[in-house]
């Protein structure tokens, strides 16, 4: 009986010990987690590999995705822009926002995200390229950055789960196209017969790499 | 192993895809510079110009400008001008492109081609907006350059001053007094064709007086043609004699015609 009792002290004095201690950290422990559970959500989710579409030739990325489905993703992309005729290699950024509503399972492996859809701005770099009108011009001279522009697209995609057993990069690779345009490419457009879909529209594709 | 070869397949279905059937579509970047298609316009059609109007009585041109974005327009324009006969060859005073995008040079250009007589192009101030002007000389040729047609001497000149931020000489005076050496007997009479005229916001303005002082050092000085101002202008800027004729933007549908004689020039504004 006396045995019992030493035991249940025991027990007990080890929980109050123990919760004292919880008790003095877990304010900082809270706060550490707070702080590392920001900080993580910065790691980017996915990379990106995409041609064309009006942002370079290839780009190369990292973005996010969120949501309650994840059908949110934000990308940001390097792209090279070789130099052709123009004698000079450009180097381009993208900012890019997806909507991705669904994603529909084939089977353990195979899925099939049907609408893809987002904008980007891209903007591409070199000293004849300017966002802000230069100060020799007159006011409202131009009215277009000749740095930046708005593309809207839509696209579709599969979606390949690799298996666990041969995963060695990617929980899911993405192969994607998209259908895009800007503001540029309407405003030509727009009053014109001349132009047809194939002058004002681009195709770009792609590989997803969703990291984890 | 068999997964890797479903992607790897897959990649090829979709690059090959592309290739065969969307090639228009694979667009890099509204600047690429990348080129489809014909090149050196001007250095081409200059050569036609000067055989076909070798020995003729009379030349008979017309001048046009501002076609950015008005593709129907201008292809209405191509019509007109190739439904009369009597025409030699058309002066495009710039401002093919509004944004200096690649592919807006090569519609303008498609369009263009479609003329039954041979055409050149200046560079306007919208063609040197970011790697415009390096597209403009690929599908077009020299910023500064001249041809004779039937003994007079056309001089074309860059006069986007504000576009080079006054880093290049424009107008360029060397290129200028060159000239009036450079193949020396076969002409007796000059026309000058530039995108902005002088005393424009984008013509170097400290150097308006001197370039009037070089047009006058040129034999028998038509007129000088112009563009940009999007309206049809007529006047003696500098009031020593030679006229300013500029023509309207393709919108409004009409192009300037002369005629130059033996004895003087016909000046007439058509609608089409």
């Amino acid at each position: 009986m006396k045995l019992f009792h030493s035991k249940y002290l025991l027990v007990l004095l080890l929980t109050v010990f123990s919760c004292s201690i919880f008790a003095q950290e877990s304010h900082y422990d809270r706060r550490i987690h707070r702080y590392r559970k920001h900080w993580e959500a910065m790691i980017p989710t996915q990379s990106t590999v995409q041609m064309y579409g009006n942002m370079g030739l290839v780009s190369i990325g990292m973005g996010w995705d969120y949501g309650h489905k994840k059908q949110w993703e934000t990308d940001l992309l390097f792209g090279l822009l070789p130099p052709y005729s123009s004698g000079k290699t450009h180097l381009t950024m993208t900012l890019k926002q997806n909507f991705i509503p669904w994603s529909i399972s084939l089977n353990s492996t195979w899925a099939i995200e049907p609408l893809s859809c987002g904008i980007y701005l891209n903007t591409v770099y070199g000293p004849e390229f300017w966002t802000r009108q230069p100060e020799r011009y007159p006011k409202g001279y131009y009215t277009f950055p000749s740095r930046v522009r708005a593309n809207v697209y839509i696209g579709q995609r599969v979606v390949i789960h690799t298996p666990v057993e041969k995963r060695w990069f990617a929980k899911e690779i993405a192969v994607f196209y998209e259908l895009s345009t800007s503001y540029l490419y309407l405003a030509s457009a727009v009053g014109n017969k001349y132009l047809k879909p194939r002058d004002y529209i681009s195709l770009s594709f792609g590989l997803k790499f969703q990291l984890f | 192993m068999f997964f890797m070869k479903k992607i790897v397949k897959l990649l090829c279905m979709a690059l090959l895809a592309s290739t065969f059937t969307a090639c228009d579509l694979l667009d890099i970047h509204p600047y690429a510079v990348k080129i489809n298609g014909e090149r050196d316009i001007n250095a081409t059609n200059i050569k036609e110009i000067e055989t076909s109007c070798r020995d003729k009585d009379s030349i008979r041109f017309v001048v046009t400008g501002d076609s950015q974005r008005w593709y129907d327009e201008t292809e209405d324009f191509v019509k007109a001008v190739n439904s009369r006969n009597d025409i030699d060859f058309v002066i495009h005073g710039g401002d093919v492109s509004d944004f200096g995008m690649t592919d807006e040079f090569e519609w303008q250009r498609d369009i263009l081609n479609g003329l039954d007589v041979p055409y050149i192009v200046i560079i306007g101030n919208h063609d040197c907006i970011g790697n415009g002007k390096r597209t403009f000389k690929k599908i077009f040729g020299q910023l500064n350059f001249s041809f004779i047609a039937n003994r007079v001497k056309f001089i074309c000149l860059n006069t986007n001053s504000m576009e080079f931020d006054y880093s290049e000489p424009i107008p360029d005076f060397t290129f200028i007094e060159d000239e009036l050496t450079n193949r020396q007997t076969e002409f007796d009479k000059t026309v000058f064709c530039m995108h902005a005229r002088p005393l424009s916001e984008q013509f170097n303005n400290n150097d308006a007086k001197p370039f009037e002082y070089y047009v006058n050092l040129f034999p028998k000085v038509q007129f000088c043609t112009a563009a940009h101002d999007h309206r049809i202008t007529a006047e003696a800027i500098f009031k020593d004699g030679v006229m300013y004729y500029g023509s309207d933007c393709m919108m409004n549908r009409n192009y300037l015609l002369f005629t130059i004689k033996a004895d003087g020039y016909e000046y007439e504004v058509v609608p089409f």
